[in-house]
């Protein structure tokens, strides 16, 4: 076959022999695991000290040792997540996040969910406006405006401490950006799924919640990834936000904030500072690689045209 | 500050109110029917996300815009002047007596140059690296990508310990082992910069490697098989199919990137603090606003710097958008 082929068209080149295959194979995966490494190494290295007593951090300092776990004590690795999980709360910090990230991502999709779909596939005078505000607000950077954001949320949510919560999560729920993702990705759904609920007496609603939200699955997920991610790395806005931890009463921080602060407690080791770090990026890791697929499909189908 | 919230929010109804009644009375013209019904659906389900964008989006720009005219001292927030330009005035002064701020706007600019074509270099490489089928490049697409999860205090802390100064600093000792004598990397002039370019085009890649991934998935097989049977090779191959397959995608990170990398504020911030070989713009508007609390002046830098930013990004659109 490939013989004849070579005949026919004299620039065709017949497969390579299989040995020179998997030399290539071995190449790739050995480059492919030197450049993991070196976009692993900070995670190791967090990983490695998070396992080490202080006087052991000390000495691996400056050395490969750092990117080593402390062989010589295995048996205290895990003291440090120990003292950290029990002696200072910080999981009562992980699950305020959790929630704060549970209720940013379900409010997200249903309004800009919402908004995109108007804005791929309604047709209403003033539409111009809109997507004109839409493109404007994603292109054109828009500088600082925290202060300003800062003082209209304390307007709006008077004094009272507890409401700070809505603060943190109101102002995540609208993102211009998800906005024009879903428009983009709803635009290249066929309109024949739409048009035969119609003939089945769906009202738009339906049609959103029954059609078109199902088909989305990709978007969704990266939608969602992009909120948790958000919202668990965040630390600034909340902590001028959210009043800071009294006595006794449950904390409303989340965990960034909350890291922030272990970091600067008197006689914190390295070690525990590491297995805190080591913690908080746990969810976010086992998230991503979770949805990864969708991500990559979540893009691909938005097709991402400025 | 309620007072001048509703009168922006009556403002910008009228101006809706106006798009809508012009878009009806050219309905005709443009051959479009407009239903009720429909419009109302959309109107109301577009109403959450309407509300939450004017209140937290919206309004806040607005108003960083009118304190750029006003002389809005933090601590003094209830006797602002509007000033007019002076602010401005001042930051052209300032700009020419070649302090900190020539040095801001100096840095941005090395850094802007330095990671656009890295950052964005290294996401196609290794987009293209790992764009096949196996259990190896799944892993690896993993690992490049996990830098970008981590939060920038935790890699910023980690890459302050490699680059530390003295012989034991990680990267000086091994640089040691073939005789090269120990810098302090991010306190020298000469290579802090070069430094944050390195850690930032490390950090973010990997985002931008997926957003090439999906266009890498969009572009069909078979044009790739047709290219072989023409006998094209591996560089023909990618500059005919898959480089004018990446175009929109392309278009798209770069201008992601580039207002990112005018943005650059922590990097520096976390890792060497305000200095002048380090300094950013958008870190010394930070200072200007937070530190030493004239949001007045900084709202001024934020203004200039939009205006500055959106106009490059303007010209790029123009240069790298596909002709029709």
């Amino acid at each position: 076959m490939d013989k004849r082929l070579a005949k026919e068209l004299p620039n065709f080149r017949p497969n390579k022999t299989p040995v020179k295959k998997t030399v290539k194979e071995v190449i790739y995966h050995i480059v492919g695991v030197i450049l993991s490494l070196i976009f692993l190494f900070p995670i190791v290295y967090m990983l490695a000290t998070s396992t080490k007593s202080e006087t052991a951090y000390a000495e691996s300092v400056g050395t490969l040792k750092m990117f080593l776990p402390d062989f010589a004590n295995m048996s205290t690795a895990f003291a440090n997540y120990k003292s950290v999980l029990l002696d200072y709360d910080i999981w009562k910090y992980a699950l305020n996040s959790f929630i704060y990230a549970a209720i940013v991502i379900v409010l997200n999709v249903l309004i800009n969910g919402l908004a995109g779909y108007v804005m791929a596939k309604l047709r209403f005078p003033g539409k111009g406006l809109l997507s004109f505000l839409i493109i404007f607000l994603i292109v054109v950077p828009v500088e600082t405006s925290i202060i300003p954001l800062y003082s209209i949320v304390k307007i709006m949510l008077g004094l009272k401490q507890q409401m700070s919560v809505v603060g943190v999560i109101l102002p995540a729920a609208i993102s211009i950006f998800n906005v024009f993702l879903f428009t983009q990705f709803f635009q290249n759904i066929p309109k024949e799924y739409e048009e035969a609920a119609r003939i089945d007496g769906a009202n738009t609603l339906d049609i959103f919640t029954k059609v078109i939200m199902p088909l989305s699955k990709p978007i969704i997920a990266t939608v969602a990834v992009f909120c948790f991610i958000g919202v668990w790395n965040d630390y600034l806005w909340p902590s001028m936000i959210l009043p800071s931890a009294d006595d006794g009463t449950w904390p409303l921080l989340p965990i960034q904030t909350a890291l922030i602060t272990i970091k600067s407690i008197e006689g914190i080791t390295t070690g525990e500072i590491m297995a805190s770090l080591v913690i908080t990026s746990i969810p976010i890791f086992v998230i991503y690689v979770a949805a990864q697929k969708y991500i990559v499909q979540g893009f691909g189908t938005a097709g991402l045209k400025m | 500050m309620l007072k001048t919230s509703l009168i922006i929010l009556v403002l910008f109804i009228i101006a809706f109110g106006g798009f809508v009644v012009y878009d009806l009375a050219t309905a005709k013209k443009r051959k479009v029917v407009y239903r009720f019904k429909s419009s109302l659906t959309a109107y109301l389900m577009l109403l959450p996300a309407v509300i939450l964008a004017f209140v937290f989006i919206m309004l806040p720009i607005l108003y960083s815009l009118g304190y750029a005219f006003t002389d809005y001292y933090l601590l003094r927030p209830n006797n602002i002047n509007i000033v007019y330009f002076q602010n401005f005035k001042d930051f052209f002064e300032e700009l020419s007596t070649k302090g900190t701020l020539y040095n801001a706007i100096k840095n941005t600019i090395t850094f802007v140059v330095g990671v656009v074509p890295l950052q964005i270099g290294l996401a196609l490489l290794l987009a293209l690296f790992v764009n096949r089928a196996g259990i190896g490049s799944k892993i690896f697409k993993v690992c490049f990508f996990a830098p970008v999860v981590i939060s920038l205090s935790v890699t910023a802390f980690l890459w302050e310990q490699i680059l530390a100064p003295g012989p034991n600093g990680l990267l000086n000792s091994i640089l040691g082992i073939f005789n090269v004598p120990p810098r302090d990397w991010l306190r020298d002039p000469k290579t802090a910069m070069p430094c944050i370019i390195v850690l930032s085009a490390w950090q973010g890649c990997g985002y931008q490697m997926l957003i090439f991934l999906s266009g890498l998935s969009n572009i069909r097989k078979d044009l790739y098989e047709a290219a072989a049977l023409d006998g094209a090779n591996w560089w023909r191959k990618f500059w005919l199919v898959t480089w004018v397959g990446l175009r929109s995608t392309f278009v798209y990170i770069l201008i992601t990137v580039f207002i990112g990398a005018c943005r650059i504020l922590t990097q520096p911030m976390l890792m060497t603090g305000y200095m002048d070989h380090t300094v950013t713009l958008s870190y010394y508007m930070y200072n200007k606003g937070y530190t030493e609390r004239w949001v007045g002046y900084s709202s001024a830098v934020a203004l200039l710097m939009t205006i500055f930013i959106g106009g490059i990004t303007f010209i790029q659109r123009r240069i790298f958008r596909e002709k029709k």
